[in-house]
């Protein structure tokens, strides 16, 4: 009896031992903890990254962890620094959140490490883009990590027979090609081929696959605020309420969801999307399957770059943190060439850096990945979303509008304008 | 020693709900301190329409799925009191649909359901008839739910009115007979009365279960389309889960706890009656 008290106070008191940081001979050894996002490709990129890190620094050693499960990232990361629980660097940033962790007081100032501008040079990010990402106080809370920019993807194929060589680039030429394309091949009534598809379920995210990636791109560029002062550029919003519309109003897009993938079947020709399709692609496509992808569409009289929605995540070193300066030298391995490298050659994601295809370190890779050329070229005109605490209500707000005026056509884009410009109103002002 | 009741009491009821009511005259959204506004989250239920419109389709499904409940689980309870050859089979595959998840009923049937595709409308395309936009249509949609909500739930209804008609004295049956009654006077004079408190757990079982629609909305819709299949339970999850509107989906939740109290209340007062 007394042998076994001894044995469980013993086990106890080792495991409440809080030492985090050990000594090994002479050397006092830091230890990290890294969280990374919880898909299979990017805990293979993390373990390897920090597998390396780990030898080169034998001080400074990472572990790693996918982030917890949950509904999503952001409600595991506001719940870790609610409970103070928060890993010191975190991979899985995405910038809307962010100013409800600033508000918890859950981030590090990553501005205020000397060599930070040098290293936000080294990556020749376009300065509009960077300064998207920094906080309404100046300061910069997230280090832009990786983009997936939201294009055009389009079966070859489909458009070639309808008599179309080159991709729709604006909105003319996609409804011109929407009609060559819808087919009904053996005249029962019901359409075969599809021009386009969007899923129509009035979920807050998916306007980031159709309504947000043209309203940016009508906008060249725009977000909704400026400063933090609502400034939506309404002649854009209205347009891509109004291109929807058509598109649902005259059968191009259909109100229904599939029970495979309509793409792969042959049964849509066009789909809004992101780079993580190509893996997806390339695992289930049957052989003929011919795709590529082009820009967004933009209205007839845009002149200009086409912008899109790039759904950034971004790095963030947490307030909790024991080793403000171990974490940020972490923060810039990850972000080096190499690291950078890692994350296309694994995971097929864009770092943000706006030399990726004149570095001659991702040649190979894109050499060995035409495809990923499109989005490379398209990395420096992206935009992520607002740093504002309710934009999930208010792309709630926006996809009720959406669905009144494209989907369903009730309203008109300038009445679903008011609407949604009223509603937002609602909205900052209970969060005052 | 305390009692592993009043400890179970505690920690999972009392504590909540404590925790709970307080939040109603705060703003919380998890990480910062809580903020008192007195009564603030009130008056901004009182002005909101779409927690009033979740309501009424809360209702609406409710209005269609208990009689529909009723009268399917009726129906088939009879059926399956009668001596048939392979009835125990029968009676375990009407209950099958209870012990599937919902998520998956609610998936596979939303795959069924599809306006282009879904096997349905390609039945009834087959058969001469239109395509019926079942879960696309702000008409047609609740009621799509509430028949796919009635077919999972029935198996449950049909075991507790079997359990019902079996307490019902054959005796009263055979004088009717005697008396010359027809087979629908016997259902309306005799089986209806002495079925009636189990049409009451019914009732009230249904609408418990039915106020808190959730899953179906959730997975087959998201509360559209324009928020025609939106619930008041899809409501206040959203505003607390996706929103982290801790304090306001807290005032709703109370609110909504109170309506359904006095709904079932009205109904036992209106349905209920003593069987001698």
């Amino acid at each position: 009896m007394r042998f076994h008290f001894i044995l469980i106070l013993s086990i106890f008191l080792f495991a409440c031992s809080t030492e985090k940081d050990t000594k090994r001979d002479d050397i006092k050894i830091v230890r990290l903890k890294y969280w990374c996002s919880a898909n299979p490709q990017e805990i293979e990129l993390a373990k390897k990254l920090v597998d390396k890190w780990n030898k080169l620094h034998p001080d400074i050693q990472v572990e790693v962890q996918p982030l917890p499960a949950g509904q999503s990232s952001e409600e595991v990361l506001l719940a870790a620094i609610a409970a103070k629980t928060t890993p010191d660097i975190c991979s899985n940033i995405w910038p809307g959140a962010v100013s409800e962790y600033i508000k918890a007081g859950g981030l590090v100032k990553l501005n205020e490490f000397e060599d930070f501008d040098s290293i936000v040079n080294l990556r020749k990010i376009p300065h509009s883009l960077l300064e998207s990402f920094r906080s309404n106080d100046g300061n910069f809370y997230q280090f832009p990590w990786k983009t997936n920019p939201v294009m055009m993807l389009y079966n070859v194929k489909i458009l070639k027979s309808a008599g179309l060589h080159n991709p729709p680039q604006n909105y003319s030429e996609f409804f011109n090609a929407c009609e060559k394309i819808k087919k009904d091949i053996n005249g029962d009534g019901i359409t075969d081929i599809w021009p386009g598809y969007t899923d129509t379920r009035p979920i807050w995210w998916q306007r980031f696959f159709d309504f947000y990636p043209f309203y940016i791109a009508s906008s060249g560029g725009k977000t909704f605020f400026e400063n933090g002062i609502l400034k939506i550029d309404t002649a854009s919003a209205i347009n891509a309420f109004n291109f929807f519309k058509i598109c649902f109003q005259k059968g191009y897009f259909p109100n229904t969801n599939f029970q495979t993938d309509p793409f792969l079947t042959g049964k849509v020709a066009i789909r809004f999307t992101g780079p993580w399709t190509i893996a997806y692609l390339e695992k289930n496509k049957p052989a003929d399957l011919e795709y590529s992808f082009a820009p967004i569409p933009v209205p007839n009289n845009y002149k200009g770059e086409t912008y899109t929605y790039g759904d950034p995540k971004n790095i963030a070193i947490f307030s909790t943190t024991k080793h403000k300066k171990e974490a940020w030298e972490f923060v810039k391995f990850l972000v080096s060439d190499s690291s950078d490298l890692a994350l296309l050659e694994i995971c097929n994601q864009l770092p943000i850096r706006g030399d990726l295809l004149e570095n001659k370190i991702f040649a190979v890779y894109f050499e060995r990945n035409p495809k990923m050329k499109s989005f490379a070229k398209q990395v420096s005109y992206i935009r992520g979303v607002d740093e504002v605490p309710e934009m999930k209500e208010i792309f709630d707000a926006i996809s009720k509008e959406f669905e009144a005026c494209s989907i369903y056509g009730v309203k008109t884009p300038e009445s679903a304008m008011k609407n949604l410009i009223k509603r937002i109103n609602t909205i900052l002002e209970w969060a005052k | 020693m305390v009692s592993p009741y009043v400890i179970y009491f505690l920690v999972f009821v009392a504590y909540p709900l404590t925790f709970s009511f307080i939040l109603i005259f705060h703003r919380w959204n998890i990480v910062t301190p809580m903020e008192f506004i007195g009564l603030k989250n009130f008056i901004r239920l009182f002005r909101d329409e779409t927690f009033f419109k979740s309501i009424i389709n809360t209702l609406i499904f409710l209005s269609i799925h208990i009689p529909l409940q009723i009268a399917v689980a009726l129906f088939f309870a009879q059926l399956l009191n009668k001596k048939i050859k392979l009835r125990g089979l029968f009676r375990s595959i009407y209950f099958l649909p209870v012990v599937v998840s919902g998520v998956v009923v609610t998936v596979l049937w939303q795959q069924m359901y599809a306006y282009e595709t879904g096997l349905i409308n390609q039945i009834l395309l087959k058969f001469g008839f239109k395509k019926i936009p079942w879960l696309v249509s702000p008409k047609f949609a609740m009621p799509s739910i509430a028949i796919m909500a009635t077919w999972k739930n029935v198996g449950l209804y049909i075991v507790l009115f079997l359990a019902g008609l079996q307490n019902i004295p054959r005796e009263l049956y055979e004088v009717a007979e005697i008396d010359g009654a027809s087979s629908f006077q016997k259902f309306l004079k005799i089986t209806l009365p002495m079925l009636n408190p189990t049409i009451v757990l019914v009732v009230v079982l249904s609408t418990i279960g039915g106020f808190s629609l959730f899953i179906e909305p959730y997975i087959m819709t998201g509360g559209g389309p324009m928020d025609s299949t939106l619930s008041a339970m899809l409501y206040i999850y959203n505003q607390a889960f996706y929103f982290n509107h801790m304090g306001y989906a807290a005032t709703l939740g109370f609110f909504f706890a109170t309506i359904i109290f006095l709904v079932v209340i009205l109904q036992r007062k209106f349905i209920e009656r003593d069987v001698y």
